[in-house]
């Protein structure tokens, strides 16, 4: 019987049939670069001719509209281009009922750089792929965050235009949420999920690719944005509707952008969730996963929910302003009977979740971190996998207190500040363990475990002022200031990109065989957490104080802590030349990593750094927790078959 | 699934996966989707509840009309697709390969039936999405649901050919049993849209 992993693919996307028989060079026939390119030009001329053609039917003149073509080719000339890289060839053969080749297994795994440049279908490369990427969109979000803040150095400052600096700012909280936050954790969780569950691959692992590919899509067609005549998107990463339906092209750029990273993400999440399910090691029972792992269950359960509803209200913008319907049309004219508060529930319903989607993997990397940093067992194992699912169900409870000041019917705001109360129990849950996993514990203050440490005690605050925040009465003095962009970045800069920086830190000899720098490492984080507590600490006074959010200038009495913020900013953007140069030249230079540095438990530390082809000769059979630092004996997994693993005595791979 | 079957002496390959759960991973992959799928219905339908409940419009538009009967007809002709592909899947588990390709035909000329109609009551509806809100999400929601059709169709065309082309058999049919249970949800998809947009 030959259904290999590989031939659990569904059917689910092959939006194109049949293939032309023109004779073609074969660089221009296999997938990749060449073909690639060849069909982004075919992609843009179906642009033309279909708004050509509908438009004609219509009696619509003239014909050629570049507003129309525009719209179209932001859709087809992607899907074009992932067709001509081959994403869907395999699918197609399938579909079509010819035989597919033979598995050879020949693209599987990275033998040069080149092989982290097709479609992939390995985990371990896509894991690469993925993380690079989204670092490379940290860069270019975090440039432009520099640009606000030289804009805002001194009041009535002409560095940018209102316009631009509305651009600016949207296209920064768009990157860094879409395509790099969301991702980077995906990209991780790419690379040590499959090897944590002793599995060999994600179960499909050509969606995997595909999803990978969908999102430097997403990122670049936002960031293309600032080429659109008119300018980029300026309404924010919220895009509120009816701001966003009259704006000039560029916000169709996130509108469509949002699609792309939006499906990557279901897809990825659905990946996670079958691999999760069907293909743990034998022993690997739920309660045995590595909490990392449970994160990416709980996040993944949160993306298949929740993402289509963002797909859907941009999808709605994109109808009201390319075609004129009436989604949102509720001030002038006739047919004026559309609803605009129905935009911010339908985004809130997704993006309330997305902050979880945001910080849960987060919270399982310093999971992972703390316990092998600690050499504890993780405190009440079994409470930090129910706060996560708490968390999952709660958060799709407290949307509207990002409404408190809408407009809309003033009662809900009550229950709606009592759940947002009742969820930071679980996330509370979770800090406490933390500490009692630290209490007492013989702490490796590696570079990892200082970010985990920074995590606990920056995202703690950032949990406190969202607690303040869900005060009904509180919230309508600060909303709207610079007290949530305050919040804003304790909870996703002192929290989750604290996270990230741990797990890359502590990953990193896995994915790469090198060694990180430790001195460089120690650098980073005490200039980082600095100048990131200079930096955003004096937000909240200002924004208590009444200073608003999104607007290029402000009132001379906020001068003097702007000009502060601004020169600690700058700070901050260095810092993270220490971590690109750290990362670089250890990548290239740095000394070999053993298989096990950490000296960890979980199986993913069992196997050569980095990992074998296939990850595994044999699958291991897992044998106890994930966690049993210092109890004497501890395994958790054994490369055996389960009948011969019952005795852990016998040749342990993980022993303490 | 049968075709590629690998036999070269010198394969070298992961090692099989270690299966922990007894459902197949193309069934739950779909499921998912399908959870998906229906929160993206879910969006839709939240609009659709504030325009005719929260800002409390007449239902349809003055001067508009519905044809719930003629759609009618044409939620009989989804549902009756929604036998057909069982029965195609019936048939392969004992082995009856015409009813496979039967069926398969039958459903796909059904479901393109079901996408003709609609097309053509758009055609005849008279009026448009930028005519009123609850125009928008009539034209939104059927809308949405065609286009599901339509790719219920595209896999549906798919299985159809590999069916003729000697794909499947008692043992392996998955490969026709995941896309029918996409099939059955867009069928299912269709009752609560009727329901919401045209019958109630
Ligand atoms: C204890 C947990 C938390 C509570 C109680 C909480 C509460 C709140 C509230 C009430 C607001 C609305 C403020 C306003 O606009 O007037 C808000 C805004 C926000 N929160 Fe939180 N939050 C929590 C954790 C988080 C986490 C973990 C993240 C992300 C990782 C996050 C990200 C955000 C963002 C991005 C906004 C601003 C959205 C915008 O208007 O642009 N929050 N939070
Ligand atoms: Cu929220």
């Amino acid at each position: 019987m030959a259904t290999t992993v590989a031939e659990h693919t569904t059917a689910v996307t092959t939006p194109a049939r049949g293939r032309s028989r023109v004779p073609l060079p074969a660089k221009l026939r296999r997938g990749g670069w060449y073909r690639a390119a060849l069909f982004d030009v075919l992609g843009l001329g179906f642009a033309v001719g279909i708004t050509a053609l509908l438009r004609f039917v219509n009696h619509q003149h003239p014909v050629i509209d570049g507003h129309a073509i525009t719209t179209v080719a932001l859709f087809s000339v992607p899907v074009f281009f992932l067709l001509g890289l081959g994403a869907f060839d395999y699918w197609l053969y399938w579909a079509s009922g010819r035989p597919t080749r033979p598995e050879t297994h020949e693209d599987h795994g990275a033998h040069s750089w080149r092989d982290y440049f097709r479609v992939n279908p390995d985990h371990k490369v896509i894991g690469i792929q993925y993380t690079v990427t989204s670092f490379f969109f940290l860069f270019v979000g975090g440039m432009l965050a520099m640009l606000i803040r030289a804009q805002l150095a001194k009041p009535g400052m002409n560095f940018l235009t209102p316009e631009e600096f509305n651009g600016v700012f949207s296209v920064h909280a768009s990157l860094l949420i879409f395509v790099f936050v969301i991702p980077v954790f995906a990209g991780l969780a790419n690379f040590v999920l499959p090897l944590m569950i002793g599995a060999p691959d994600m179960a499909f692992p050509r969606l995997n690719a595909l999803s990978y590919w969908l999102l430097p899509i997403g990122g670049l067609m936002m960031l293309a944005s600032f080429l659109a005549p008119g300018g980029s998107f300026a309404t924010g990463w919220t895009a509120y509707a009816p701001l966003s339906t009259d704006m000039p092209i560029g916000q169709l750029f996130f509108s469509i952008g949002v699609q792309f990273a939006g499906f990557s993400s279901i897809f990825t999440a659905l990946n996670f969730l079958v691999t999760i399910i069907t293909m743990r090691a034998p022993g690997m029972s739920f309660f045995r996963l590595p909490l990392l792992v449970w994160a990416n269950f709980a996040t993944s359960l949160l993306v298949v929910i929740a993402t289509p509803f963002i797909a859907s209200s941009q999808f709605f913008i994109l109808l009201d302003s390319a075609l004129h319907f009436n989604f949102f049309n509720a001030f002038v004219g006739p047919h004026t009977n559309g609803n605009v508060l129905m935009y911010q529930h339908i985004f809130w319903f997704y993006s309330h979740p997305a902050v979880y989607i945001m910080m849960l993997p987060g919270f399982g990397i310093i999971s992972e971190v703390i316990a092998v940093n600690a050499r504890k067992p993780i405190f009440g194992y079994r409470m930090m996998a129910f706060s996560l699912i708490a968390i999952v169900v709660l958060g799709f409870t407290v949307w509207a207190h990002h409404m408190f000041v809408s407009g809309m019917q003033p009662w809900i705001r009550i229950p709606m500040m009592v759940t947002t109360a009742i969820i930071s129990v679980p996330t509370g849950i979770k800090i406490f363990s933390w500490l009692a996993t630290l209490w007492r514990g013989v702490l490796h203050m590696s570079t990892q475990m200082l970010f985990a440490l920074g995590f606990i005690t920056m995202f703690t605050l950032g949990g406190i002022s969202g607690v303040m925040l869900a005060m009904v009465p509180f919230d309508i003095h600060v909303s709207q200031t610079y007290f949530i962009v305050a919040h804003i970045h304790y909870v996703l800069f002192g929290g989750s990109l604290f996270t990230i920086f741990a797990g890359v830190y502590h990953w990193f000899p896995k994915m790469t065989g090198r060694m990180l720098d430790e001195r460089l490492g120690r650098l980073h984080f005490w200039s980082t957490f600095i100048f990131f507590n200079l930096t955003f600490g004096p937000m909240h006074y200002i924004g208590l104080l009444g200073m608003p959010r999104r607007v290029y200038s402000y009132s001379a009495q906020f001068a003097g802590w702007n000009l502060f913020i601004s020169i600690c900013s700058f700070f901050l953007g260095l810092t993270f030349l220490i971590f690109l140069w750290n990362i670089v030249a250890s990548w290239r230079h740095g000394p070999r990593a053993a298989g096990n540095p950490w000296r960890a438990l979980s199986l993913e530390w069992q196997v050569s750094s980095p990992p074998p082809i296939f990850n595994f000769e044999t699958i291991p059979t897992v044998v106890g927790g994930p966690y049993e630092y210092g109890v004497p004996g501890a395994v958790h997994g054994v490369f055996k078959p389960p009948a011969e693993a019952r005795r852990p005595s016998a040749v342990a791979v993980a022993r303490e | 699934m049968e075709s590629a079957s690998v036999t070269h002496a010198e394969h070298h390959g992961p090692p099989p996966a270690h299966r922990s759960s007894r459902v197949e991973p193309p069934v739950l992959g779909m499921v998912l989707f399908i959870i998906s799928e229906i929160m993206i219905f879910g969006a839709f339908f939240t609009a659709y509840f504030f325009i005719r409940v929260v800002t409390h419009d007449p239902w349809p538009a003055p001067g508009t009309k519905i044809p719930e009967a003629a759609t009618g007809i044409n939620t009989a002709i989804l549902l009756v697709s929604s036998l057909t592909i069982h029965w195609a899947l019936v048939s392969i588990k004992r082995g009856n390969r015409f009813g496979l390709k039967a069926g398969m035909v039958l459903t796909f000329l059904l479901g393109l039936t079901f996408l003709f109609l609609q097309v053509n009551e758009y055609v005849h509806l008279g009026w448009a999405p930028r005519d009123s809100a609850q125009a928008t999400i009539f034209y939104s929601l059927t809308g949405l649901h065609g286009a599901h059709v339509f790719v219920g169709l595209c896999a549906l065309l798919m299985v159809t050919i590999r069916s003729f082309r000697g794909h499947y058999s008692p043992e392996h049919h998955q490969g026709m049993e995941v896309p029918g249970i996409y099939w059955h949800f867009v069928d299912g998809m269709w009752i609560v849209v009727y329901t919401a947009l045209y019958v109630l």
